[in-house]
């Protein structure tokens, strides 16, 4: 049956009827479901596809994929991951070492059974961006990135209540006190700024009323608590809504304004679908009504945008910039590589991503600014230290034999297998000529396979998702 | 005063040259002269900026302060900084962390600008920041900024990069214009390539191939500023392999983030690159809370490092041919907060530093009893600064840049005698 209705890969966003946009892709001749698409789909939802589930995927429905990606249907033991996970987390919890808490996360996003649920996490960590640097205490930046894990699919506005109250938020927007006579304004601007509404929705006033209500928030002794004697009880006025009293109405105030369903919308379609343009509330409205529907809870958000015409059709291909995360998680879970994940961890923030250290409390900017002279240089140095490193195995053994396993037995078998797994715009004949005439020497401490990989990660391509 | 010869700059086939001054003829004429002269003077000028952003909304008023004013002392009873701590000219006082410029001050090569801002003051990070690089205060502003726009008007005599931005954080907007590439260095020893493979052999194979990836790529412009970005970083890459493998001269500099920043620039303009505009930032103004320590430590880390900066340039001669321009996105309220910080504010004071300068304070006072929200009223809108900066030190028309005519406005402050 011929889909009618298909989005052509060229096509400006503004011309593309939002209603179509959003709904369910349907497999056809022209745009079947096969592994390339289905390796799209778990770049994009999760770190990329391993190479036992690429087969299995692609051979069921669409919306096993998309299951795969929640963790549902899996081979895989979500017990024995937790184990792992936790037996890690309690080896340097009490640390107090940052990068030895990345890595922790970073061994989730590689081995977790549900991949969307750590990119959901990452998504709210750039969201609700805490840096550890200043908040000083590694175990409340753990305690963070649990409460965000455990809302990350499911209500958003209890996610933003416990949020408001999380000590290591409120100790990095200084509101670990909030007096009554001087109120401290800086959780109630980000709050609507930067959490719930975008700029433009609300003024100055509303800053200074809602500052007010967060009066008395303090945190003791690492908890938070309410100190009544330091609250402003007298009620204050927010968006010109009168008789608001506590902190738990402004919030409630401020979910409730019709701008932060659009807002949600809007910043999850930049992060999973296109870098840019930034989509108007038009184009968001489908997304938007599916939020209110589900009383506002991100599991059926996603769901709809992962499994959406926009999502899965060509037209999203090569639309988002991979992060340095993106760079290095889906390379090495395509080659399920494994390596010292504290000198990982170390490296990414060398080229613009150190996890629990977003720049600001605006996160990641993303997109183009991923992308500079110092950071391309990294990318490829970084590749270069990770597979010189004498931790780093594939498989669980050295490269020649996790080659055997993959049947690549020559040069342009490799190149053909790397742009196969890694890249989602694909690579054209000149660019497999200069490939592979590059690598045609190794180099002390890179042989030719592993010098096929760092010339791909100094290619354009390797960086778009 | 020595002038090093920094070797022939590509002086190219200017028609402009045979227009002088003094040839006679019409309006057109003149005009066309005008115009290729200012050209020239772009083209053949050695002269260079240096940048310092002050992330997070600089306390102007704990920076320069009002001492005499008693309504000072009223509005600010723990953070007020104690009359006898401050270095004085006149009726202000500088905040002691910056006794580093004790010889700057007496060159007259030091300079407050006061009260800069603009209308409608924006309480925002983000927002204010992204108005003092795109000069625009309407929402609808585009994705460029100031100097992005300079290098798309004005081009570049050699194949260094006109603007350079040195530093980790994401390059400013002030530094974006489309078709403009700005290499953004975390540091000089980065860039170096850990393995160098030679993709195709020569950069002609590469901008073929990105000429023809733009024809057909079916993801535009993505791949497009990807592929450029990264022809510009392999290119950035070889050129800096010549200068690292010279020995380091830069000598001493403190060793904080903003002094290692500023040795690598001064490390880049010995070495005679022929870059323009040097960008970089510190971050860390945004003090809501225990400000006293933090403020301090932060002023003091700027002078130290502009000191070590303009020493080591005046060792080399060349100290008059580069100007520090120092600014944040906004002040801070003028009334303390109760957590022993200050809230975000409007006008602040602006730096330069560098050449001799006509004087040492420019503009008036701020005056405590005439607020607006709690806030300093501006004086000087920051365009004009920049206009005086662009046209009358940098020699380009500061027009394009600023999308916008803020040149009489510059001129009337006469910054550069």
């Amino acid at each position: 049956m011929r889909n009618l209705e298909t989005i052509q890969p060229n096509q400006n966003l503004s011309e593309i009827d939002p209603v179509i946009a959003w709904s369910a892709w349907e497999p056809s001749s022209q745009e079947p479901w096969d592994a390339r698409r289905l390796r799209h789909l778990m770049r994009r939802g999760g770190f990329g596809a391993k190479p036992p589930e690429v087969q299995t995927l692609t051979n069921g429905p669409v919306s096993n994929a998309v299951d795969a990606l929640f963790g549902k249907h899996t081979a895989q033991s979500s017990e024995a991951f937790e184990q792992e996970s936790a037996q890690i987390a309690s080896g340097v919890r009490s640390g107090g070492n940052i990068e030895s808490i990345a890595a922790w996360w970073l061994h989730r996003m590689l081995h977790s059974p549900s991949p969307l649920i750590e990119k959901m996490t990452l998504f709210w960590h750039g969201h609700f961006a805490t840096g550890a640097d200043k908040v000083k205490d590694t175990e409340l930046m753990v305690q963070q990135n649990q409460l965000l894990r455990e809302h990350a699919l499911g209500d958003f506005r209890k996610m933003v209540h416990e949020v408001s109250k999380d000590p290591a938020m409120l100790l990095y927007l200084d509101s670990a006190t909030n007096r009554k006579t001087h109120p401290n304004e800086n959780y109630a601007r980000e709050l609507m700024e930067l959490f719930c509404l975008g700029e433009g929705n609300y003024t100055e006033q509303d800053v200074q009323q809602l500052a007010r209500c967060f009066t008395g928030w303090e945190i003791r002794r690492k908890s938070f608590r309410f100190n009544p004697y330091q609250h402003d009880s007298l009620t204050k006025k927010l968006f010109g809504i009168e008789g608001i009293e506590s902190g738990e109405q402004a919030i409630d105030t401020v979910l409730a304004h019709r701008s932060m369903p659009t807002f949600i919308a809007g910043k999850l379609v930049r992060f999973f679908v296109c870098d840019e343009p930034n989509p108007t509330s038009e184009f968001l409205e489908p997304l938007a009504e599916e939020f209110r529907k589900s009383d506002f809870s991100i599991e059926p958000l996603v769901r709809k945008i992962l499994s959406s015409k926009l999502m899965l059709s060509n037209w999203s291909i090569g639309k988002k910039v991979r992060s340095p995360i993106d760079f290095m998680i889906e390379s090495m879970r395509s080659l399920q590589m494994t390596t010292n994940l504290d000198r990982l961890s170390k490296g990414l923030e060398g080229i613009g991503q150190a996890l629990f250290n977003p720049p600001n409390v605006k996160g990641w900017d993303g997109g183009r600014s991923w992308i500079n002279s110092s950071t391309l240089i990294g990318r490829s140095n970084l590749m270069v230290d990770m597979l010189k490193d004498p931790a780093t195995r594939f498989g669980r053994g050295d490269l020649d034999a996790w080659l055997k396993s993959q049947q690549v037995s020559n040069p342009d078998q490799w190149l053909d297998w790397l742009a196969e797994s890694l890249l989602s715009v694909q690579l054209d004949s000149s660019d497999k000529q200069r490939l592979l005439s590059a690598t045609e020497k190794s180099e002390v401490g890179l042989d030719r396979w592993r010098k096929t990989l760092v010339a791909l990660s100094q290619n354009p391509k390797m960086h778009l998702s | 005063m020595k002038r090093r010869n920094f070797g022939q700059l590509g002086i190219g086939a200017c028609a402009g040259l045979a227009i002088g001054s003094g040839h006679p003829g019409g309006w057109l004429q003149t005009l066309a002269g005008e115009l290729a002269s200012q050209e020239d003077r772009w083209l053949h000028s050695d002269r260079i900026l240096v940048v310092i952003q002050l992330t997070g909304g600089n306390d102007g008023l704990n920076t320069v302060v009002p001492y005499r004013d008693e309504l000072y002392a009223k509005a600010r009873p723990k953070l007020g900084i104690p009359t006898s701590d401050l270095i004085k000219i006149g009726d202000m006082g500088l905040h002691p962390s910056l006794k580093q410029l004790d010889g700057l001050l007496s060159e007259h090569r030091f300079m407050t600008i006061q009260g800069v801002g603009y209308s409608a003051p924006n309480r925002s990070h983000f927002e204010s920041m992204d108005i003092w690089h795109s000069c625009h205060t309407k929402k609808d502003r585009t994705q460029s900024g100031w100097l992005g726009r300079m290098i798309s008007q004005q081009g570049s005599s050699s194949s260094d990069s006109p603007v350079i931005h040195l530093g980790s954080e994401p390059l400013p907007l002030a530094c974006q214009e489309k078709g403009v590439q700005v290499p953004s260095l975390a540091s000089l020893e980065q860039m170096r390539l850990k393995s160098k493979i030679r993709q195709g052999g020569d950069s002609d194979l590469q901008s073929k191939h990105m000429e023809s990836d733009r024809g057909r790529s079916e993801a535009g412009s993505l791949l497009d500023f990807v592929s450029t970005s990264t022809v510009a970083a392999l290119e950035v890459s070889q050129r800096l392999e010549t200068i690292l493998v010279q020995p380091d001269a830069t000598g001493d500099f403190p060793k904080t983030g903003l002094g290692e920043k500023l040795r690598a620039v001064s490390r880049l303009i010995l070495s005679g690159v022929k870059t323009r505009v040097y960008y970089v930032t510190l971050d860390g103004f945004d003090t809501h809370a225990n400000q006293p320590q933090v403020h301090a430590n932060l002023l003091r880390e700027w002078s130290e490092a502009l000191s070590a900066f303009l020493v080591r340039l005046e060792q080399s001669g060349q100290q008059d041919r580069v100007l520090v321009m120092t600014f944040s996105e906004f002040g801070r309220r003028v009334s303390e907060n109760a957590s022993l910080g200050t809230d975000h504010g409007a006008a602040a004071p602006m730096f330069l530093a560098g050449p001799r300068l006509p004087r040492i304070i420019h503009g008036q006072n701020p005056d405590l009893s005439d607020l607006e929200d709690g806030d300093l009223k501006y004086q000087i809108d920051f365009r004009s600064v920049y206009a005086a900066v662009l046209d009358g030190w940098m020699h380009t028309d500061s027009r394009k840049a600023l999308d916008g005519d803020y040149q009489a406005l510059g001129q009337a402050l006469e910054l550069f005698a």
